[in-house]
């Protein structure tokens, strides 16, 4: 419980900062929502001259951008990309941080074991997402309530935001799987931000051109949120990969730390 | 009863560095010396007895027990000072040492105060504002705040001022006279001539020797120092047991180690205006063993 607080407390801060961020990507985008539908018309004349790949690859349909939840899901792709760079850098951070702060020898020579220090540290990571998803969840449902010109599907809102946290669950695995293969993380964000980039950039090709297998590839894809606005449904084949990742590089992290020597400055 | 025992521990890193067949037991409420010059394997060692690294072969037990397999179980028991003290910047030191004693299930707070009294330390200041040597400080009370029955020290005087080192070596006396046993690791051979019973010296990662403090001193190693009348053929010395011999003009100073006779017999022989025989510090003796394998 000590380090669980130790090192809740040690990620108080960039949780926070976040959180704001995610939020305020939120409110800056629904924002935007009313003048955006208002000239819709326009705006879709624009968009109807640009090419169809790049369109997809950014996220843009056209029959759903109109209502209030296409645009969001337009909007949520940004904002999977913020919650991914967290989630990552969370996860790189778990691992590696007292290697880098040096101060490896003052955890690991206390009584506990290093699956114990792992755990704490893993609860320590969830709780901060927690705590962002549930603020992007509310200033979800309160900036939509507010912008919305017709009527949504409250299901398929809820379900397109939960799965931010889905998302990240995957992002933090994966972080934690790369530090305990790195023998010494520098630099936790540009680890960071090359490897979720390198996703993203997968997704969007994925997106454009439609192709099944590299979607498989990219944890951005998993969840489609147009399927989900025409099904209310979630893929379950890709639910089903992504909770793989989770329990995969989860699993195999605790067991390379566990056995992992830890090295002096 | 041995607290540690080390079975020929070994470990490889790469190529170069590591230990190899390293063997040595430390016995209960002794202070044992663990020296080498830097680089030889002594963190090296004592990293493998906290399971900080894992070895590549060998064993060695603390209060009898795996230190791989009890890893959690025996650290309950020790207080590690490590060479460079490294903490969470952000904290203050109370805040650090309350961290530190949360993970044993005993009140410290008066230990700590304590400690903190004798080692002149400032609880209320942040860690990120301390020097190195009142950081060094730090290190000491959260190494000594639980108690611990066992005390690995891992070159503990570098940063301290000599009042200090003063203080915490008394502090260690009276820590080893309540049953602490203490494993001191340390290239400065004066301190462990000073606080250990016996040593043991490391080489290149391997154990060159383990000895009494006493017997490595007493071991009829004899430093002569003499002034001669006239200049003296440089092989007069040379005879088995003589070392360092070194001649300047008339000043002939050399270690022996054998029958003393034979020396006494060589300078009963030559005229001399001066002698001097001293007890030869650690640090000649060492030099002793550093240099015969070259």
């Amino acid at each position: 419980m000590n380090m669980f607080l130790q090192e809740l407390k040690a990620y108080q801060k960039p949780t926070i900062i976040w959180s704001i961020s995610i939020v305020a990507i939120v409110i800056l985008f629904m924002a935007l929502f009313p003048a955006f539908s208002r000239d819709a018309d326009e705006f879709m004349k624009v968009l109807e001259g640009f090419p169809e790949e790049l369109t997809r690859a950014i996220g843009l349909t056209f029959e759903t951008l109109t209502n209030v939840l296409g645009y969001f899901s337009y909007a949520f792709l940004y904002i999977k990309l913020c919650g991914a760079v967290q989630a990552m850098n969370l996860g790189l951070s778990i691992v590696s941080k007292e290697t880098r702060n040096k101060t490896a020898e003052f955890l690991f020579t206390k009584p506990v074991t290093r699956t114990q220090v792992l755990t704490s540290k893993l609860l320590a990571a969830v709780t901060s997402l927690l705590f962002t998803n549930l603020l992007f969840l509310f200033s979800v449902i309160v900036t939509v309530e507010i912008v919305k010109t017709a009527d949504y599907s409250r299901q398929g809102l809820w379900m397109i935001a939960a799965s931010l946290f889905f998302l990240q669950l995957i992002f933090l695995g994966l972080g934690m799987f790369t530090a305990v293969f790195i023998p010494r993380v520098k630099s936790v964000i540009s680890v960071s931000l090359g490897l979720v980039f390198a996703f993203f950039i997968v997704g969007m090709i994925s997106s454009s051109t439609d192709d099944e297998g590299l979607r498989y590839l990219t944890p951005f894809n998993y969840v489609n949120d147009y399927y989900i606005i025409e099904h209310l449904n979630y893929e379950m084949q890709y639910i089903g990969i992504g909770l793989a990742i989770i329990c995969l590089t989860v699993i195999l992290s605790f067991v390379i730390y566990r056995k992992k020597d830890i090295h002096s400055v | 009863m041995n607290v540690i025992e080390i079975n020929h521990l070994t470990k490889v890193y790469g190529k170069s560095r590591g230990i190899s067949d390293v063997s040595f037991q430390v016995k209960e409420g002794e202070i044992f010396g663990f020296i080498g010059p830097n680089g030889a394997g002594k963190s090296t060692t004592i990293r493998l007895l906290l399971s900080l690294i894992y070895p590549t072969s060998g064993n060695a037990t603390i209060f009898g027990k795996d230190v791989v397999k009890y890893a959690s179980e025996i650290k309950k028991e020790i207080g590690y000072l490590p060479s460079e003290v490294f903490y969470y910047d952000n904290m203050k030191v109370k805040d650090l040492l309350k961290y530190s004693a949360s993970f044993y299930k005993k009140d410290c707070t008066k230990r700590i105060k304590e400690l903190a009294e004798i080692m002149e330390l400032d609880l209320t200041k942040k860690i990120d504002d301390l020097s190195l040597g009142n950081k060094k400080k730090v290190g000491i009370v959260q190494g000594l705040l639980h108690e611990p029955k066992l005390i690995i020290l891992d070159e503990p005087t570098s940063g301290l001022d000599p009042l200090m080192q003063q203080r915490f070596f008394d502090l260690l006396e009276k820590e080893n006279q309540k049953g602490a046993t203490i494993l001191f690791s340390s290239h400065i051979l004066s301190e462990v001539q000073r606080l250990c019973d016996r040593v043991a010296i490391i080489k290149e990662g391997k154990i060159v020797q383990v000895e009494k403090i006493r017997t490595l001193k007493e071991n009829n190693y004899k430093k002569f120092k003499l002034e001669t009348i006239s200049e003296l053929d440089f092989n007069y010395f040379k005879v088995d047991g003589v070392n360092q011999l070194k001649i300047v003009g008339k000043t002939v100073s050399f270690i022996f180690k054998g029958n003393i006779n034979t020396i006494t017999e060589k300078i009963a022989n030559i005229e001399i205006a001066n002698l001097w025989v001293e007890e030869p510090d650690l640090e000649e003796i060492f030099m002793h063993f550093y240099q015969r394998e070259e």
